[in-house]
């Protein structure tokens, strides 16, 4: 069985921080690394391998040349093989042309998949679109918010957990499909001295824009439907006071003033 | 332009079953799509050949103009065995209406459901024009199959210039895909929505985990999309006057194009609790103040204060409250009264889930912590002994 | 040349230094600066200085020396050994003396070097040092400054300063001070080895400037101090031999030696240190790997193995006993969040952290040296966790550091039911061919006496920290004993008593484990020599219960 898991190489947001006058990020000093989210899909993808061991998974990902890096570490963590989708004429994709080019690699690379999974989104573009867009371009049925999953019917179809706004569902769909994750590992894999040795032995093969069957124009910036205008720094509220080396009591009392000026208590006699 | 491969097509006609207009016909021993095709793409889907693929070229400048009015798509709940729209389309509805207006044009949503669907009058109140009423037994839970597939077409039909979903999970799994098969630009999460000189739709929204803003435009695609974030436009437009157009919608349904199937459904909410995004008092714990004993007691003084208990991302991942209760980029959007933050250090993934509060309290052990920037009070100190002292004041 | 002449700096009027008058005010509004991370505290001191340049510095300083009030002086506070705790008279803390002076390259030596005060934080450093961006010079214009600035952004090598205490929010100072080591010492040897200068302020109240390589010990062992008054104040150098292992207790000496490392470890006794020169390595990319061994045993099998073979470069190599994988195991099960990694494999009954030299982006690494090495312990290389990643070092560097914050956090508690109880840890290392039986008497002793510990630390430099954490009154004192039998075999393989923390107040009763009746007066004659009236950080190195006045 093939699984494929979709990744995407992003900067490590907590260590972002914002040019005050332009708005632009300051990169310098933040790392790289594999989006939390995709890496969730990649757990779920080494979950079924270790029960089946029939199952092969390739990860890919569209992304300039250093995204090779967040590849590598998948094949540390358990793939088999990785794809780089990487041409100068996909720069400036929005999520439409990601998941046109992404679509297309696959059918390439893997034209036999069984399963696409990929990650609920990207800390840094956090659209969660690509997946669903992906799936509507492949003609695959979706499961979105997975924690947790299995193959069942005799590896011809899965079950998905499904986290829903109130509590959680069971969605079952037939092969081939497409399923995004938004739970993995509770803390990070850290592979073996051994894995990361013998990751080194496995394919990262690279297809670029020639390899597929997408026209230059619909690559890239000039094949995105939505354009950037602006970019600028987020205007968050004002705050107010900030007391310190006051005992609970007066803390206590200073909070019951405030919610008072603002009715959120209610009246008793002899108020508070 | 709809393109048929003659050698693929096997003439098994369930493209014209599912197809909503009615435009597809066998020709010639191969499907062909007639005049009444609005490449809604509901038949590339079905097809088991894979015969069908449709050809989109962005609209042209005389083209764009054609598309027209303001469509919002109303996700319904259920509650007391009818479905309600959820408080985010009236939301949506206000500032449709505030879009429609700017645009001179019409305040359209669509609703789709089964026979349980309440409420059509309110929306109208609310500010739309008409209501595209949805009924089909097959729409009685969500499916992004489903869904998709009735609002393509109803998109293909009317051609609105704008659709705006609520950014619930439901909302942020359907726009994707109706995009896709529509060939549309989608805007996700967005927390401003405006009109410009050119009559476009600038839409913003935060990215990199919330830490800068972006203005985006569709310039080559209609209808424009976008979903925004429950809690963040308020519900400012209501007419009990108002009484909006409701016009029933004929759908094709049939069971073959609904792929996913519910094996289960489990509810984790207590049913008396209000759902996180309409509770209008908010106390949250964080890595700060995670043990039992203080979860219990930021409960108490939740339900004290007529509020619900809501958690920051870690605690939830470590499974001390579900993820319903969750605040922050990757959960929910919240914009009560009052938020009290109990040593939750204020990571901008989780300001922008809270940061729409009107009043927030604050209160950590570290004087550095991010929250106190945006706290109106801030308290440097230790949460479990304030939250004591706070029940201690309150129970008596 | 074995002479050196201090100079004076202008003094400012005294009343326009911020003071704090009074113990109670001072333990009312400073209560941290009572004591440093030992939680030691002595006696009642009346004065509390912040000087924010080297003028106030100096100003204060003579004042006190004219008042012959005895002076602490304070970093970061971040030490173990309660030297920076003051007997009595002032505090006067450097954290304003936070300014980074210069950033130069040394052709003949090929190294960018930083010069700093001494209240810069370590950490603050690595940030500027990462960053290539320096707030204290950014500022000056003069082309000079700016020019060095350019160069050194835009040297695409990254750099770094090689000696790591474990702890980063330590004061450069104070690791000057101490000889700070770390993990790293392994490979990179200890903050000695990095210092290119210092500044310094005696009980003259006058400045040295010595830079390394100028002043060097006569033939006859000695160096003569000149102030600007006319004094001169001649040292005689100690006659011991240092022990062959890492080492923070006692005064630097050897035949020949160059001035500055009198003063580097000298732990406050001879002068106060305002001002150092660093100097930087070239950085290169690392893994840290977590080797999992079945037993304690074939761990320190291991570690002669790893040091034996040339071909293996290791940059350091730190211990996890079988007790401590144990406790780590029980802090996962509480909080694996917390901790950070992985569940520890249940089959592990020990094992070795290292870093070794790693290129992410070569295609053929080859690693066969070590694989053959570690297999020969009967481990597998597939038994490890291994990460190069910013994150995945850092995350591997936390785990380290959760067992020092796991023993404190436990003797906090215990603390509650015993207010005096303490921890017992030791700073103990040995040359080489004692490794075996050093941790073997640990073990025995400390296991034989049912006392609750755990073993972790430098093995690299066979120095282990056992950590006990006594459960009642009975098992502290029955735990000191012990410790005082480690120190004293210790001595007697040829290691010291303190390998990384000092001596400072705490450990001035272990001298004497160590160094001779004789050879303790050789250094008291130092420190009487440059302190004649005994007023710079009284109590450290050597005992002192009062103050002299």
């Amino acid at each position: 069985m093939n699984i494929v898991v979709a990744i995407k190489q992003v900067p490590e947001i907590s260590n972002v921080q914002v040019n005050p006058e332009t708005g632009t990020l300051i990169r310098q000093g933040v790392s790289s690394i594999l989006n939390p989210f995709c890496e969730y899909a990649l757990d779920h993808a080494v979950r079924l391998k270790a029960l089946c061991p029939d199952i092969r998974i390739t990860t890919v990902s569209m992304g300039p040349p250093q995204a090779r890096s967040a590849l590598m570490r998948t094949l540390e963590l358990g793939a088999d093989r990785a794809v780089l989708v990487c041409d100068r004429k996909f720069a400036g994709a929005d999520t439409w042309v990601t998941a046109l080019t992404l679509a297309e690699a696959i059918r390439c690379t893997v034209p036999d998949f069984h399963l696409i999974f990929v990650g609920k989104q990207a800390i840094d573009g956090d659209t969660a679109q690509v997946g669903p867009e992906m799936a509507e371009i492949l003609h695959l049925p979706q499961i979105s918010y997975g924690t947790a999953c299995e193959i069942t019917g005799n590896n011809k179809k899965i079950r998905v957990q499904r986290e829903t706004e109130s509590g959680y569902q069971i969605l079952e769909t037939r092969l081939p499909a497409l399923v995004s994750f938004s739970k993995g590992e509770n803390i990070r894999r850290a592979p073996s001295f051994a894995d990361i040795l013998s990751s080194r032995k496995k394919p990262i093969d690279l297809i670029r824009a020639q390899d597929l069957n997408i026209a230059d124009q619909e690559l890239g910036l000039s094949g995105s439907f939505t354009q950037v205008v602006k970019i600028f720094p987020p205007l968050l509220k004002e705050n107010g006071p900030l007391l310190s080396g006051l005992s609970p009591q007066e803390t206590t009392a200073t909070i019951i003033k405030l919610l008072n000026t603002i009715d959120v208590l209610e009246k008793k006699e002899g108020s508070l | 332009m709809m393109l048929i491969n003659r050698e693929k097509c096997n003439q098994c006609e369930l493209c014209i079953k599912s197809c909503p207009f009615g435009a597809m016909t066998i020709t010639e021993q191969s499907a062909q799509a007639g005049d009444e095709c609005t490449l809604c793409g509901c038949c590339v889907n079905v097809c088991p050949q894979g015969a069908i693929a449709i050809q989109r070229t962005p609209v042209s400048q005389k083209d764009l103009a054609r598309f027209c009015g303001v469509l919002v798509v109303a996700e319904c709940e259920e509650r007391q065995g009818l479905l309600h729209p959820k408080k985010v389309v009236y939301e949506l509805l206000s500032k449709g209406r505030e879009l429609a207006d700017k645009l001179g044009q019409t305040l359209m949503v669509i609703i789709m459901g089964d026979d349980r669907l309440a409420d059509l009058t309110k929306l109208g109140h609310h500010g739309a024009d008409r209501v595209l009423k949805c009924v089909h037994p097959l729409l009685k839970e969500f499916s992004t199959d489903g869904f998709t597939a009735v609002l393509s077409t109803v998109i293909a039909d009317i051609k609105p210039g704008v659709v705006l979903y609520g950014a619930t999970p439901n909302g942020r799994e359907l726009a994707p895909r109706v995009a896709a098969r529509l060939r549309l630009g989608l805007t996700a999460d967005c927390t401003g929505l405006d009109i410009d000189a050119e009559n476009q739709l600038v839409q913003t929204r935060p990215a990199f985990g919330g830490n800068i803003m972006a203005a985006i435009i569709a310039p080559r695609t209609r209808p424009q999309t976008a979903t925004v974030r429950p809690n963040v436009f308020p519900v400012n437009f209501y007419d009990a006057a108002k009484i909006a157009e409701i016009r029933e919608v004929s759908l094709v349904l049939n069971k073959s194009m609904i792929r996913t199937r519910i094996v289960q459904e489990v509810c984790l909410t207590e049913e008396q609790e209000p759902a996180l995004e309409e509770a209008r008092i908010i106390v949250a714990a964080g890595r700060g103040y995670q043990t039992q004993e203080n979860l219990s007691n930021a409960r108490r003084l939740a339900k004290k204060l007529g509020g619900v208990l809501a958690a920051s991302r870690p605690l939830v991942e470590d499974g001390l409250l579900p993820h319903t209760r969750q605040v922050g980029q990757s959960g929910n959007t919240i914009s009560p009264k009052l938020y009290i933050a109990l040593g939750i250090s204020g990571a901008v993934q989780h300001l922008v889930g809270m940061n729409g509060s009107q009043t927030i309290i604050a209160v950590n052990q570290d004087p550095k912590a991010p929250i106190f920037k945006i706290a109106d009070l801030g308290i440097v100190g230790d949460a479990d002994a304030v939250v004591k002292s706070l029940l201690t004041k309150l129970e008596n | 040349m074995h002479e050196i002449t201090s100079t004076p700096m202008d003094e400012i009027p005294i009343e326009t230094i911020h003071q704090i008058n009074g113990f109670d005010a001072i333990k009312e509004n400073y209560p941290d600066y009572l004591t440093d991370e030992s939680k030691l505290t002595m006696g009642a001191f009346d004065f509390l200085f912040f000087p924010q340049n080297e003028s106030e510095l100096a100003t204060i300083v003579n004042e006190m020396i004219r008042k012959k009030i005895c002076m602490t002086v304070a970093g970061a506070r971040t030490g173990l050994v309660g030297g920076c705790v003051p007997l009595c008279g002032a505090l006067i803390s450097l954290e304003n003396l936070n300014k980074t002076l210069d950033l130069s390259y040394s052709e003949s030596a090929d190294e960018w070097r930083i010069k700093a005060q001494a209240g810069v934080l370590l950490s603050d450093l690595a940030t500027m040092i990462t960053g290539k961006c320096f707030s204290d010079l950014e500022p000056d214009l003069s082309p000079e400054t700016q020019k060095k600035l350019i160069h050194f952004k835009n040297d695409p090598g990254r750099y770094f300063y090689p000696p790591d205490p474990t702890e980063m929010s330590a004061s450069l100072g104070g690791t000057v001070a101490t000889n700070a080591s770390g993990a790293r010492t392994y490979h990179y040897g200890p903050t000695r080895d990095w210092i290119r200068g210092i500044r310094v302020l005696t009980m003259a109240g006058e400045f040295l400037e010595i830079p390394r390589g100028k002043y060097f010990s006569s033939p006859g062992g000695q160096f003569t101090v000149y102030d600007s008054k006319g004094g001169h104040t001649p040292i005689r150098i100690p006659e011991y031999t240092l022990p062959r292992t890492k080492n923070t207790a006692g005064f630097y000496a050897a035949p020949h030696m160059d001035l500055i490392d009198l003063f580097i470890g000298s732990e406050g006794a001879l002068g106060i240190i305002t001002t150092i020169e660093i100097a930087l390595l070239p950085w290169e990319p690392k893994c840290s790997v977590i080797q999992f061994v079945s037993s304690d045993d074939k761990a320190l099998h291991l570690v002669k193995s790893l040091r034996s073979d040339k071909r293996i470069q290791l940059d350091f190599m730190e211990f996890y006993s079988q007790n401590a994988l144990n406790l780590l195991r029980k802090m996962q099960a509480e909080d694996s969040r917390m901790v950070g990694m992985p569940p520890i494999p249940e089959s592990a009954g020990a094992a070795l952290f290292f870093e070794l030299g790693f290129d992410p982006e070569m295609d053929t690494p080859d690693y066969r040296a070590l694989e053959e090495t570690i297999n020969t312990a009967g481990a597998s290389l597939t038994d490890s966790w291994a990460g190069y990643e910013t994150r995945e070092i850092s995350r591997f560097k936390h785990f380290r550091h959760l067992l020092p914050e796991k023993v404190t956090q436990v003797i906090s508690e215990r603390k509650k039911i015993h207010p005096e109880i303490h921890r017992l840890s030791s700073d103990l290392a040995v040359p080489d061919e004692h490794l075996d039986d050093i941790w073997n008497l640990y073990k025995e002793r400390l296991n034989l006496a049912n006392i609750e510990w755990v073993g972790f630390g430098h093995v690299g430099n066979n120095h282990f920290h056992i950590s006990s954490m006594p459960r009642d009154m009975e098992e502290l004192a029955r735990g000191i004993k012990i410790y005082t039998e480690f120190a004293e075999k210790a001595v007697s393989y040829g290691g010291t008593v303190s390998a990384e923390h000092g001596i400072g107040k705490i450990k001035a009763k272990y001298l004497k484990t160590m160094y001779s009746k004789d050879h303790i007066a050789q250094m008291k004659s130092i420190k009487t020599a440059l302190d004649p009236d005994l007023l710079l950080n009284p109590g450290n190195i050597f005992t002192q219960e009062t103050c002299t006045k």
